[in-house]
């Protein structure tokens, strides 16, 4: 039988005793174990459910498997899923491959901080710190029940990972007994963490879109028979490569980014883009037309790569086809800036599907509404000059026709925002709050 | 590494037993202890935090002397205790003892406490204080009904089928008793908490009842006036146990529609909670310290008592009004309250005349002589006292202050001199608890860093330098071998216990009733249950039954609407703990609760700075919207220092409370005040 946390939800009071423990025994500077509240606002309709949660240490750990630089390693004989503090090169993709929010960024240390189940304590006999901490008894660590009552905590994501983890609680609505004068709850807006795990999008942006130029512009010379501007080229490229550099917590350690070729997408985005750097720039700058050809082949894997790192990393797994993915739009920049109208067409039109269906179906601000409509706008004005042939190889209508894709791939950013616990408890109150209105 | 068990020395219900393993003179782990069956799953983040608390870098580790306001030099103990007695002995000789102040408060408790009394009785004695910040009116009313303050083992409370937590919030100032709670729960028992404020030990119950803060005992009693009509007492119980039924039932006189007027709840709910009461045998109340806080306290405490009583749930398992069980208190001659009132004579060698409730006023107010100097221990009066700028003044008026504390509190920046305090696991003690019923030890475990000393140290070396002739089995010897001979001698004759007996772990104490009560013998004058209590109007001259008095409010209530409510938190007793990272990291920070009605009104955001104040004072803090907090009240948490809030705002609700005694008991009235409260920024 497997052991892990064991949680009563009837027990927790919130009091932090798990997390402070957590904290005295392993010297932390970043807490992983979080409490977390399901109606905090303590709206009287809704139960108030407290969650004490760190590293469910899963049987498919996403994070170790995600992991660029091999930094996450399983303990055989505790099956805790622990990261070394050595190797980890901030890069937080673990964040946004772990459904549970279990890494924490470290901001003084620049790396990850989690859960590692106390396990030299624990192969000794001794329980984790934040079990024999909790005060009550919420929280334990033992044999996981096989039937736990977990039906209060639905808004958690589904076990496929096989979570060392049982939840246990019952609902508790609790009225108020007052008259309507001293009424608690007049509607008030719900407060909610819900801030995106994904930062320093903007690397990321700029880094994506200038491999997939990078790519599109050296397809789109093979077939125009032509080398590309070796100066404008290399640049490109070196710079994508500096930029990303500023994603990650410990720079110093970038060179373990390659780590993980066998499991994680994003190990092999790098792998393939130094490839893919090396084999171009040798093609570019000596003129060797047949290396020009294999660097398209690797440049069309990297593109693909790019976009399964997303994929991969997409808890709510919606992501599968977006229009701003990166190999969608190099073969959208080849066939704009090779004139092949009919190519052209096509891929133009499965964007332009996907980004109308985008504005339709999802809950869009205002701000974001206008970076749709203009992406729209542009694919639509440099398509009809290209497709009417007027202003052919115009710089100003190439300028724009790209600065759309840029567009197209700050959305996708703006899409790609993978669920957090936070987020879920949020979603979850507030499709009951709507119900409740229309009930 | 070694280990030791010990406990929790705090102001604090649970008195946690714990394992504490040591390495290097260095706390490294604390862990629970499952031999305390009322602490089985260990201390909360408060115990946790010790291991910060007592190697922080901002411990006093050393004496200080003021040089200027706000600034301090290092000095050595030396230099420190031949300075004090010099200045005490002239204010002794100049003015006379008692133009000293001791003030002690209840920051660590411990046997060992009291060798500060032999100092001050051999110096010549010295003005003291009367009552208690805390919770004397309801021991007094206790007391007067049942003839002694104790209630069932903790772990009863499971045999519950009803629990009534009425102003008390158990999730936050006694966690332990959550697990027993749920445990009742879990078996079919049910929960209700009556509080004004939705408490996060409300989320864990069946309903909420929320009556304005102070109409409690309008409350109990129309829900006593329905249990009577609907046939609902416990008649046999009663006619055998109960002295003065009969005039407390004709003094019912509130019906449930006038008290829905006065308390906020529908009258058609009272009618609901005196049949949850009334029928849901057996049933515990646990009432809070808050409610008594008021001027009505005492009473309040009364009427809700009457419930227990008149439907029987007293003396049987399962049962029970568990407003604090002193059953390990076995060493003390005399037990709170009574210890804590005035000599009638005053002719002792401490002048008990200034009121804990008035500390600032009575101080200003006394003459002949009028004090010079102050001597505080194990507290920090100038935050916990009511009406801060009164306790201020006072001190300012005052030539000399020894502060004798761990941290820089806003007390201990007052002093003339500020001695270092001793760390719970520096010296052994024998400690009760007001809740458990275990007596325990607590061991030396570590050396005191830097120059730390015991109170009984600092003691002795001032007596050397003075001359007093005492004895040392009164006060003894410096070193922790001396006080366990002090101890030893100290609990000889009390009971059969001995030191090697407390070694062993947490004792439950000699005579306990695990079941209070259980022999039907109460020792008030009448030997029966008291609902009818003569000595409540001869000693107090309040009624000789339960009644529920309006609480007069200070203040225009147009000027300033709203009830302010000073609680305690999880994060903190009173004014410690507060300070440490351990906590402020793993927990809220401090800010004032408004209902969004309130907030609207005043056009309040979350995270707004906002000033808060009455004709008494004024703090500032951040502020939070809470649906937690009903309309017409809000709530500042007890025990923020000055200056900790955002932007260098911030100040403990002291500030904007009024000095004013409990009905009976001597205690502070703190929850009577009204305030306004505005946006700054």
């Amino acid at each position: 039988m497997a052991e892990g946390f064991i949680f009563d939800h009837n027990k927790c009071v919130n009091c932090g005793a798990c997390g402070a423990a957590c904290t005295l025994e392993n010297g932390w500077s970043v807490q992983p174990r979080e409490i977390y509240t399901y109606n905090k606002d303590a709206l009287t309709s809704l139960p108030l459910i407290n969650l004490s949660l760190a590293c469910n240490h899963c049987e498919t750990a996403v994070c170790l498997e995600g992991c660029p630089s091999s930094s996450f390693f399983r303990d055989h004989v505790t099956n805790a899923v622990i990261i070394d503090d050595s190797k980890c090169i901030g890069c937080r993709y673990c964040q946004w491959n772990c459904p549970y929010d279990a890494p924490k960024f470290d901001y003084s240390k620049r790396i990850i901080g989690k859960c590692n189940l106390c396990y030299s304590g624990l192969i000794e006999g001794r329980l984790p710190a934040c079990t024999y901490a909790c005060p009550t008894g919420a929280l334990s660590y033992g044999e996981i029940p096989v039937s736990g009552n977990d039906n209060i905590f639905k808004w958690l994501p589904d076990k496929k990972l096989n979570p060392s983890l049982s939840l246990t609680g019952k609902q508790n609505v609790v009225p108020v007994r007052v008259i309507p004068e001293n009424i608690f709850e007049p509607e008030i807006s719900l407060s909610g963490d819900i801030n995106s795990i994904v930062t320093g999008e903007w690397i990321l942006v700029m880094f994506t879109f200038l491999v997939t130029l990078s790519v599109s512009s050296l397809i789109s010379s093979l077939f125009m028979g032509k080398f590309p501007d070796i100066l404008f080229f290399v640049s490109t490229l070196i710079l994508a490569g500096i930029i990303s550099l500023f994603h990650l917590g410990k720079k110093s350690r970038s060179w373990r980014a390659v780590s993980n070729l066998k499991t994680s997408p994003l190990s092999r985005e790098i792998a393939l883009f130094i490839i893919y750097s090396l084999l171009s720039i040798s093609a570019v700058s000596f003129h060797l037309p047949f290396l020009m050809i294999i660097s398209t082949f690797a440049g069309l894997i990297m593109l693909i790569i790019v976009d399964t790192v997303y994929i991969y990393a997409d808890k709510r797994k919606k992501m599968m086809f977006h229009s701003g993915q990166t190999f969608l739009s190099g073969l959208l920049i080849v066939s704009f800036l090779t004139a092949n109208v009919i190519p052209f067409i096509f891929i133009a039109l499965i964007k332009l599907v996907t980004s109308v269906n985008n504005i339709l179906t999802q809950k869009i601000s205002s701000v974001n509404f206008s970076i749709r409509f203009l992406r729209i706008a542009l694919l639509l004005i440099t398509g009809i000059s290209l497709i009417s042939g007027l202003n052919k190889g115009d710089t100003l209508i190439i300028s724009l026709f790209l600065t759309g894709e840029l567009f197209d791939r700050i959305i996708f950013y703006i899409d790609f925002d993978p669920d957090n616990i936070n987020k879920l408890i949020y979603k979850n109150i507030t499709e009951a709050k709507d119900e409740k209105k229309r009930g | 590494m070694e280990e030791f068990v010990t406990a929790c020395p705090r102001n604090c219900y649970s008195t946690c037993s714990f394992r504490v393993q040591v390495e290097d003179n260095k706390i490294r782990r604390i862990l629970p202890f499952p031999g305390n069956l009322a602490t089985p799953e260990g201390p909360c983040i408060k115990g946790l935090s010790y291991i910060e608390r007592i190697h922080s870098k901002d411990r006093i580790i050393h004496p200080f002397i003021r040089t200027s306001y706000g600034k301090f030099d290092q000095i050595s103990s030396e230099n420190a205790l031949d300075i004090i007695s010099s200045r005490l002995d002239h204010f002794r000789q100049t003015y006379g003892p008692t133009s000293i102040l001791w003030y002690k408060g209840s920051g660590m408790s411990g046997l060992t406490n009291e060798t500060g009394s032999v100092f001050w009785s051999a110096f010549g004695g010295a003005t003291t204080t009367y009552g208690n910040l805390c919770w004397p009116a309801g021991l007094e009313a206790v007391r007067l009904t049942l003839g002694a303050v104790k209630h069932n083992v903790p772990w009863d409370l499971e045999n519950a089928k009803t629990i009534i937590i009425w102003g008390k919030n158990p999730a936050e100032t006694n966690i332990q008793e959550i697990a027993f709670i749920a445990r009742a729960r879990e078996k079919g028992c049910r929960v209700v908490v009556v509080d004004p404020v939705r408490t996060p030990s409300a989320d864990k119950a069946d309903i909420l009842f929320s009556p304005r803060p102070g109409t409690d005992a309008a409350l109990a009693l129309a829900a006593a006036s329905i249990i009577i009509n609907d046939g609902l007492t416990d008649d046999s119980f009663i006619n055998k146990h109960v002295k003065g039924y009969d005039e407390f039932r004709n003094s019912l006189k509130i019906i449930p529609e006038e008290a829905e007027k006065i308390t906020g709840i529908p009258a058609e709910n009272i009618l609901e909670l005196a049949h949850i009461i009334g029928e849901g045998k057996p049933l515990t109340i646990l009432p809070g310290y808050g409610l008594q806080r008021h001027q009505n306290g005492g009473q309040t405490i009364r009427s809700l008592l009457a419930l227990a009583v008149i439907t029987g749930n007293i003396g049987k398992p399962g049962c029970g009004f568990n407003y604090a069980n002193l059953q390990s208190y076995i060493f003390d001659a005399q037990k709170e309250p009574v210890s804590y009132y005035p000599d009638p004579q005053n002719d002792l060698p401490f002048r008990r005349t200034i009121s804990m409730a008035k500390l600032g006023v009575d101080m200003l107010k006394t003459t002949d002589p009028h004090l010079k100097a102050a001597w505080i221990e194990r507290g920090n009066p100038l935050l916990q006292s009511p009406d801060t700028n009164s306790v201020r003044k006072a001190f300012s008026k005052l030539e000399f202050k020894v502060v004798v504390d761990q941290f820089m509190t806003d007390t201990a920046k007052e002093a003339d001199i500020i001695l270092p305090a001793k760390g719970l696991f520096e010296q052994s003690d024998i400690i009760g608890s007001y809740w458990s019923p275990y007596v325990q030890f607590k061991p030396a475990i570590i050396n005191s860093p830097g120059e730390v000393l015991p109170e009984n140290e600092i003691y002795y070396y001032l007596a050397k330098r003075l001359k007093l002739n005492v004895s040392t089995t009164l006060l003894p010897e410096p070193g922790n071998q001396n006080i366990e001979r002090w101890l030893t001698h100290r609990i000889k004759g009390y009971s059969d216990i001995t030191m090697d007996d407390l070694r062993n772990g947490p004792l439950l104490a000699p005579g306990l009733q695990q079941i209070a009560w259980e022999d039907m013998k109460f020792e008030t004058p009448s030997g029966k249950i008291e609902l009818y209590s003569s000595e409540a109007a001869s000693k107090w001259g309040i009624s000789p039954l339960p009644e529920y008095v309006p609480v007069v409010h200070e203040g225009n209530r147009h000027k300033y609407p709203l009830v302010f409510l000073t609680p305690n938190k999880s994060n903190r007793i009173h004014s410690q703990f507060g300070n440490l990272n351990i906590i402020k990291d793993s927990t809220e920070g401090p800010a004032v609760e408004i209902s969004p009605a309130d907030a609207l009104k005043r056009s309040i955001s979350s995270g707004n700075k906002v000033r808060i104040f009455n004709l008494t004072g004024e703090v500032t803090s951040i502020a939070r919207i809470s649906n937690r907090v009903p309309a017409g009240s809000i709530v500042l948490p007890n025990g923020i220092w000055i200056g900790e809030g955002g932007g260098g705002g911030g100040g403990g609700g002291n500030f904007l409370i009024e000095c004013a005694e409990t009905d009976i008991g001597y205690g502070a009235a703190f929850h009577d005040n009204m305030v306004e409260i505005e946006k700054i920024c």
